[in-house]
């Protein structure tokens, strides 16, 4: 059987780690699922899914890793006006981020529990806020 | 004090309808947007260091058959939270009753002025029936805001919105202030040299139509004029404003601050000018 709930999120910054590991647990426990897999999907192409320890310390290096690998300043192809927006697509600095970092993650679903590992916790990742964001979270098992 | 002087609110979800909305992404010209709850717009505001947004309505009733935005619901949107919006007027000036709709406006909706946008509502700003439109923002002290220059919208002709086509409007009325939003882009010379000529001219810093914010502001600061003419010449003359939806007011900021004007030409740009131009510094 599948279930899917999906979530919002009003971010509040430019660049912003929302942790959404409650989130997840409480969905996968309202689904009934006992043994399965549980799948979270971010429903946008400027901000991404991730995993990692849930340390300011740790969210502050990846914010500056990511900082440093794409510039908010570039010879950025998208920055031109597009016409099915009516607007001028100046966010290629979210894009790049977001194929970086990735649209999903996926976590083992036992005993009607999120299996994860001791460190792991998941972000929503902001990198062209703010925005309300849907993230859709799936769980697939059986009862 | 900082004022966006340029937002069309058709994202507001205080104003949402499912068939207007698609309407006027039609009528408007945007696309794969979503309505906006106040939170949502609060918190850009605030990224972007916005104190209150400047409405504007659309009349378009003898060309397209309808509003995007209507008085009533920019006033809405002002009565929700008067602290943080201006509602402005418009009228489709070849709608035989435009003197009474756009005193409704200024009597019953408190309107701060009128919007107006020449190549959209089809009509040249030095027309004999633009005449008592003015005579009415004379009698009640309001400015106007026309668009300029380059229009996304369909069905805009430019030769409306040039601002040539203006000129006589704002050399006639010196009692009114008029502003022509987008530096009436791509036409900026043209704006600078109304600037120069007439202090009730007004422009806005709503241009992005291609690069980035920085890019955009850097050029049109620094080499679509000299790079000292605003601080030297028309300082309090340019507003700061973005066009949303079209362009984010927080980006259009950052590309602003990138220019690193001098404390009081940036104070005057960001909100200062904006208050004379509304009528609310009496002082300067």
């Amino acid at each position: 059987m599948m279930k899917l709930e999906t979530f919002s999120y009003l971010t509040k910054k430019v660049n912003e780690y929302i942790m959404i590991t409650s989130d997840v647990d409480d969905a996968v426990a309202r689904s009934g699922i006992k043994k399965g897999l549980v799948a979270v999907i971010v429903a946008h192409t400027t901000c991404g899914i991730t995993v990692n320890e849930g340390l300011p310390c740790v969210e502050k290096d990846l914010a500056a890793l990511f900082e440093r690998l794409v510039p908010l300043e570039d010879d950025y192809a998208h920055a031109h006006f597009l016409p099915s927006y009516g607007a001028t697509g100046n966010n290629s600095q979210g894009h790049l981020k977001s194929a970086l970092t990735g649209n999903h993650c996926l976590f083992p679903v036992v005993d009607g529990k999120v299996v994860r590992g001791g460190a792991q916790d998941i972000y929503l990742v902001e990198y062209d806020g703010p925005q309300r964001r849907k993230v859709f979270v799936e769980v697939l098992g059986d009862e | 004090m900082v004022i966006d002087m340029n937002v069309h609110p058709v994202c507001y979800k205080a104003i949402y309808d499912e068939d207007e909305f698609h309407r006027n992404e039609r009528v408007f010209g945007f696309g794969l947007m979503g309505p906006q709850d106040y939170d949502e717009i609060f918190t850009e505001m605030a990224v972007g260091g916005v104190d209150k947004k400047v409405l504007h309505p659309m009349d378009l009733t003898t060309t397209e058959g309808c509003w995007v935005v209507t008085n009533e619901e920019a006033y809405k949107i002002v009565c929700d939270h008067p602290d943080r919006f201006i509602n402005f007027a418009s009228v489709d000036p070849h709608r035989p009753d435009a003197p009474e709709v756009l005193e409704a406006a200024f009597e019953v909706l408190n309107a701060k002025g009128l919007y107006l946008h020449p190549a959209k509502q089809r009509f040249y700003a030095y027309e004999a029936c633009m005449e008592s439109i003015y005579q009415i923002c004379e009698r009640y002290h309001k400015p106007i805001m026309f668009d300029a220059g380059l229009s996304w919208e369909p069905n805009t002709p430019t030769k409306y919105n040039h601002p040539l086509a203006i000129e006589e409007a704002i050399m006639s009325h010196p009692d009114i202030r008029m502003c022509l939003a987008h530096f009436a882009w791509p036409w900026v010379r043209e704006m600078v040299m109304l600037m120069i000529k007439y202090p009730n001219a007004y422009t806005d810093t709503s241009v992005l139509y291609l690069d980035s914010p920085e890019e955009s502001m850097r050029r049109l600061f620094t080499e679509d004029m000299g790079p000292l003419w605003f601080q030297r010449s028309f300082m309090h003359q340019v507003m700061f404003a973005s066009n949303t939806p079209r362009f984010r007011s927080f980006k259009i900021r950052r590309g602003v601050e990138a220019l690193g004007l001098p404390q009081d030409a940036r104070d005057a740009l960001l909100g200062g000018n904006a208050l004379t131009f509304l009528g609310e510094d009496d002082a300067r």
